[in-house]
């Protein structure tokens, strides 16, 4: 009896596990070459994370927080007491520095036929397989200022801030979470710099600049005695 | 004192013989400098806006100094022929006048050149590409003229940037002041485009997905051309003097040994 009720406990001591230890993936950088960029971050969906958590019969939804490096120690709570995933915006966290927000929502990605990351090569499937594969934090530049968006939205990052994200399983029917992700690797946005600063200076000059030079003037001078010489010759 | 005759038929055919040279390689000069000015490439508003365009002004100079060597060798050989001794006084001053603008168009071209480098364009191309508030006329004339090079550089030559796409990332520019970086990394113009000239897929262009961006540099697009035409410039133009400078010592000669 002790010995079931310990290999139970066991069990589900293991499935929390195997979820904490996995983390949101920046996307595959063979594939998106160009992540992060300045206020956009790209990251893998959360392929067979939550799997072990899956009911067959009940209907799931993820959630995407995200927040910024410094906001981990004020708060990184993404749940309240009830277990409820908090429903905080950009707006309300100040972009994510008093704590996380919600940056999206989309369904379970497919475990058992992930999409082909070659197929990317393909015209027409190219679309399908980048909305499956990852999404872009960031993607929205005009829901903040569009009165009417009422959907989750996902606003342009800060330039050289360093973000961190982290996936929540949600039982869409109750409303309850049901397993989340670490929060993932510190991700930092690119940072610029001024093109004032750009050194415009050729530095040295070229062989063929020298020898031009060089031998031009030496035959002018030459030419020019040559033509006093001849004349002060006719003269005399 | 007379040379012999012989000697002196000699050196008469031997002038005569470099006049016709110099008199071809200064329409030569002449046709290749107007190639140039032609811009093919349509790269000169690039140049204009950096303030460096003297290879220009050094294929301008050769244009009136290729035409100005034909109708002095036709003089030379006159001359030479007549063994007239103000004909050739004549010659020889005006070829050192030519041979003076001639030896400033090469060197103009080759030091210039120098000043070519990708810094150079990255900077302005920054600056001034999509740059809609001017200053003055001049800018607006300026900015407008970076703007339609670039653009039609990014969708003719496949390439984007001076150095790569990166170079939209890396600095700060007067468009990314007017277009968002989540809707435009880089313009549109560096992505992958179908035959109607709309990107093949806008977000795997934003993403910089392989082969649905253009991921090399307009670096040598540029300045390939501009290379071409300075070297062509300068180093036609210093084989032409170096011809030049012998035969004008040949007439030299010969006219201090003309006799009255």
């Amino acid at each position: 009896m002790c010995s079931s009720w310990v290999v139970l406990a066991f069990c589900c001591l293991g499935q929390l596990c195997a979820d904490q230890s996995l983390k949101p993936q920046i996307a595959a950088p063979q594939l998106a070459t160009n992540n992060p960029t300045l206020t956009t971050v790209a990251l893998e969906k959360p392929f067979c994370m939550f799997d072990s958590s899956l009911h067959p019969n009940k209907s799931y939804v993820i959630y995407l927080y995200a927040m910024k490096e410094t906001a981990s120690a004020i708060s990184s709570q993404v749940t309240d007491n009830s277990g409820k995933p908090l429903d905080s915006t950009f707006q309300q966290t100040s972009g994510g520095q008093l704590g996380p927000y919600k940056a999206a929502l989309f369904d379970v990605p497919n475990c058992a036929s992930p999409p082909k990351l070659a197929d990317v090569g393909d015209v027409n499937k190219v679309s399908d397989v980048l909305k499956q594969y990852l999404f872009r934090v960031g993607d929205d530049g005009t829901c903040l200022y569009d009165p009417n968006f009422l959907a989750v939205c996902n606003p342009p990052l800060a330039p050289d801030t360093t973000y961190r994200f982290k996936y929540v399983l949600l039982d869409s029917t109750e409303g309850i979470m049901k397993a989340q992700t670490l929060w993932s690797d510190p991700i930092k946005t690119r940072r610029v710099k001024l093109p004032l600063k750009i050194d415009t200076w050729p530095g040295r000059r070229s062989g063929d600049m020298i020898v031009i030079t060089s031998i031009l003037s030496v035959l002018v001078f030459l030419l020019l005695a040559g033509f006093l010489a001849s004349v002060s010759s006719a003269v005399m | 004192m007379a040379k012999s005759g012989d000697g002196i038929r000699i050196l008469q055919g031997l002038l005569v013989f470099g006049n016709v040279v110099i008199g071809m390689c200064g329409i030569a000069l002449t046709a290749e400098c107007i190639f140039f000015v032609s811009d093919p490439h349509g790269l000169y508003p690039l140049l204009e806006a950096t303030e460096n365009d003297d290879i220009y002004a050094a294929a301008w100079i050769g244009i009136f100094v290729g035409f100005a060597l034909f109708a002095l060798s036709i003089l030379g050989i006159v001359g030479v022929i007549k063994s007239s001794r103000t004909l050739l006084l004549v010659y020889i001053i005006l070829m050192l006048i030519t041979y003076a603008f001639e030896m400033a168009s090469c060197i103009t071209a080759v030091t210039q050149r120098d000043f070519l480098t990708p810094n150079l364009f990255l900077k302005q191309m920054l600056e001034r590409y999509n740059k809609s508030d001017a200053d003055n006329n001049n800018d607006k004339w300026m900015a407008e003229g970076v703007t339609k090079t670039w653009d039609e550089l990014m969708l003719q030559k496949h390439c984007c940037g001076v150095r790569g796409p990166s170079d939209w990332q890396d600095y700060t520019s007067t468009f990314r002041s007017n277009h968002k970086d989540a809707d435009f990394p880089w313009p549109h113009n560096c992505c992958v485009m179908d035959a109607q000239g709309s990107p093949v897929n806008l977000d795997g262009c934003k993403l910089g997905v392989p082969g649905y961006y253009n991921s090399n540099g307009c670096y040598d697009a540029i300045s390939g051309p501009l290379n071409t035409q300075a070297w062509g410039v300068a180093w036609f133009g210093f084989a032409i003097l170096c011809w030049t400078f012998f035969v004008l010592l040949g007439t030299m000669f010969y006219w201090s040994r003309i006799e009255y």
